[in-house]
């Protein structure tokens, strides 16, 4: 009897242990107060180097505002991570932020808190956000992510070169198809010397003239590929940028170019006259290189009706389902959100803010013709690709077709026709 | 009198006092003993390979995407799979790599590790050297790569160049990029080549100076002295290396990357392979039911592919040797 009480002791003191030691190890992630004390939260960030430093003042700012919460900042990269920690009971962190597109695809699994309340709660006047970029943060008639900052696309061009060429800023659609001609230049081998439309993204570049032609990429029943400003769009952009050097030499181009936003990024090493990209082109320019000279117009519109059509993109934050804070981590999102923390971080990333009351802040004015982007980024005709379940397999279809159309292995029509077969696969939860 | 007879009557006639108790505590207690000190590897079985197997086994007749409970859909994921045209691109691009990576990294190890072990100054220097790239992470040796293969500022074509080749737009160009992908491999063939040294070592060498008597050239030393020892070797470095071919995944994941973190998959998804769109499916479009049928799909394709190797290496692998 003696020997099975000692062994029954003896398990349970391993019990004990295994235990403990299990706790130990996920215990630690959990943040969390005391009735006394201030309640922990942990925001969990993508952003990283000069962007996380700005991130950090704010989060020390507001954590020196109150003593209710204390906010920890995490630089955490790392998507994958991200997600992870979002499918399991306990999460590890009580804000986060990602990107517009992914909102429906989150919010329809329920991975993301409904903050309709917490915005009440708040006082967040949600009317004062751009509005193109608040249908990216609603999914089933309920807001799910607030952007803190947002994105809108232009047309950059190389001065010098445009003075060279005798070329002034396109303002139609043939008039950019001349300045492309103009502009590109190609030796006696058939290798591109220079390029007079580039690409930062072959993707973005795409949807954006699918827009400045008149298309939409999502209708009320589900994707629009086909639409037929979209087909439009591809046909110019092959007729105008690719067949003219061929697939080829254009391939050999791209694979030779420098990485983006580096020194020997082709746009600003001058080897591509004009490229439709983004603002923080023009925080980069300033940085990367400050000699450079260069402007930013509206993209080329095909009708007068189309004028400022360009693409917006959102960097939003959220509160996942599986916090335990969620009311501490709404306080904080209402504060970041807020119009000094927001113009703060959109300073510093070089980013426009997400709330249309900033746009014409004195806080941007060192940025060269940020205007531009934010005058582009409330027009009309601004739009955003449509945050549902199906997004990321919509994108990545999307740029396999496009790929085809910039390799001239497909004429638009063939390349959109197997997006639409793809389509009936889509996620639809 | 039966054996199970005799052992039952010597079991009656064992007194049923304090010490065949004990001995049977005793038998109980070292099984109890053995299976603590076994259960870290029990435990880490069945949590981290035996339940996740069972599981993805359960997903992937589910339609299930990491968040919301699983929902039967019984083989619709095996279906789906037959009808989705990048299902079969991955599956083609991984084929063709694993069709000419497999033999090309064997030939070239094998051909190495001859060259290493030819008695030279400097010897140890040259095998630390070959191995040396297996140690570097495949993550950095990707990004090395992608800057090698640049058309315009690359090694690779830069070094073509001395010899008057004008090299190609490795990772533009949907017949470059496969060449591209298996050169990556072929990089850290170090680690089977010194394998295949060991191996070539363990050969004796009487029988290349019996060989060598009987007249026997370089090639027939190879065939009938080299070949039949290395066979066994070479048995397990085609598997080895076939399973890696099939799995791979970071070297076509960072060639193929445009931005970081984003998910590409080349010109004309030449370069999307078999593990790249099932990691698409499970993490970037959340269809994990879709991706662990690609799983299990992988799974028996490999197990078939093994056995067969395993059937025709009677034929080639060295009896004696084995």
């Amino acid at each position: 009897m003696h020997m099975k009480q000692h062994m029954r002791r003896r398990a349970l003191v391993a019990g004990a242990l295994t235990t403990a030691t299990v706790v130990a190890l996920t215990g630690c992630g959990a943040g969390g107060g005391d009735s006394a004390g201030p309640t922990e939260i942990t925001f969990s960030y993508l952003w990283g180097g000069e962007e996380a430093k700005v991130l950090e003042e704010i989060i020390a700012d507001f954590n020196g505002s109150q003593d209710e919460i204390v906010v920890k900042g995490v630089s955490s990269p790392d998507t994958q991570k991200q997600l992870t920690s979002m499918s399991s009971s306990n999460g590890s962190f009580d804000i986060s932020d990602n990107f517009g597109n992914t909102v429906g695809a989150w919010a329809s699994k329920g991975i993301l808190a409904p903050l309709d309340d917490a915005i009440a709660a708040e006082g967040i006047d949600v009317d004062d956000f751009v509005p193109s970029a608040m249908e990216q943060m609603t999914y089933d008639g309920k807001i799910y992510s607030l952007p803190i900052a947002i994105h809108s696309f232009q047309l950059l061009y190389n001065t010098q070169l445009l003075e060279e060429a005798g070329v002034t800023p396109p303002t139609t659609m043939d008039e950019l198809a001349q300045a492309i001609q103009k502009l590109t230049k190609v030796d006696d081998s058939g290798k591109i010397t220079q390029l007079g439309l580039g690409s930062a993204n072959d993707s973005t570049t795409l949807t954006t003239l699918g827009y400045a032609f008149g298309g939409t990429w999502d209708g009320e029943d589900g994707p629009t590929p086909a639409d037929a400003g979209n087909l439009e769009a591809l046909q110019w952009y092959q007729d105008n940028v690719i067949e003219p050097v061929g697939a080829e030499a254009m391939a050999t181009f791209v694979s030779g170019q420098g990485e983006y936003l580096s020194a020997q990024d082709p746009f600003f090493s001058g080897k591509v006259a004009m490229i439709i990209d983004g603002e923080w082109r023009s925080a980069s320019a300033a940085k990367i290189a400050p000699d450079f000279e260069w402007g930013v117009t509206a993209i080329p519109a095909a009708s007068a009706d189309l004028e400022n059509s360009t693409q917006v993109t959102a960097s939003t934050l959220f509160i996942p389902a599986n916090s335990k804070h969620k009311e501490e981590a709404a306080t904080f999102l209402a504060y970041l959100v807020s119009e000094k923390p927001m113009e703060k971080f959109a300073v510093a990333l070089g980013n426009l803010a997400g709330r249309t009351s900033l746009s014409d802040s004195a806080a941007f004015a060192d940025l060269q013709d940020f205007d531009v982007w934010a005058a582009a980024a409330s027009s009309p005709n601004a739009k955003s690709l449509s945050s549902l379940p199906y997004s990321a397999e919509y994108a990545t279809d999307l740029a396999t077709a496009f790929d085809e159309v910039v390799r001239l292995t497909a004429t638009p029509e063939e390349a959109i026709a197997t997006v639409e077969e793809r389509m009936a696969n889509y996620s639809t939860k | 009198m039966t054996s199970a007879s005799a052992l039952r009557v010597r079991r009656e006639n064992t007194p049923a006092g304090p010490g065949g108790r004990a001995r049977r505590r005793r038998s109980r207690r070292s099984t109890l003993i053995g299976l603590a000190f076994a259960s870290p590897f029990i435990v880490g079985f069945l949590f981290l390979f035996a339940y996740p197997i069972a599981a993805s086994a359960y997903y992937s007749f589910t339609d299930f995407n990491l968040f919301q409970s699983p929902e039967w859909v019984g083989l619709a994921n095996y279906v789906q799979m037959f009808n989705d045209g990048v299902f079969w691109k991955s599956l083609a691009n991984t084929a063709v790599l694993t069709i000419f990576g497999v033999p090309l990294a064997i030939g070239i190890a094998l051909a190495g590790a001859h060259l290493l072990n030819t008695p030279v100054r400097g010897q140890p220097l040259y095998r630390a050297l070959v191995y040396l790239p297996s140690i570097v992470p495949v993550v950095v040796g990707g990004y090395l790569w992608r800057w090698l293969l640049n058309a315009q500022y690359g090694f690779v074509n830069h070094f073509l160049s001395w010899f008057g080749i004008e090299g190609p737009a490795w990772l533009q160009q949907p017949e470059w990029t496969k060449p591209a992908i298996i050169l990556m491999s072929l990089w850290t063939v170090g680690g089977t080549m010194i394998i295949y040294l060991a191996a070539l070592q363990e050969v004796p060498q009487e029988l290349y100076e019996a060989a060598e008597l009987d007249g026997a050239g370089v090639w027939r030393r190879f065939t009938n002295v080299t070949w039949p020892t290395v066979s066994p070797v070479t048995l397990f470095q085609v598997i080895v290396s076939i399973i890696g071919f099939l799995q791979i995944f970071t070297q076509p994941y960072i060639l193929s990357q445009e931005r970081l973190n984003q998910a590409g998959s080349g010109p004309g998804q030449s370069m999307l392979s078999y593990a790249m769109y099932l990691y698409q499916n499970a993490f970037v479009f959340l269809k994990m039911g879709y991706a662990s049928a690609m799983a299990w799909t992988l799974f028996i394709v490999t197990l078939i592919v093994s056995l067969i190797v395993l059937a025709t290496s009677k034929k080639w692998v060295h009896d004696g040797a084995r």
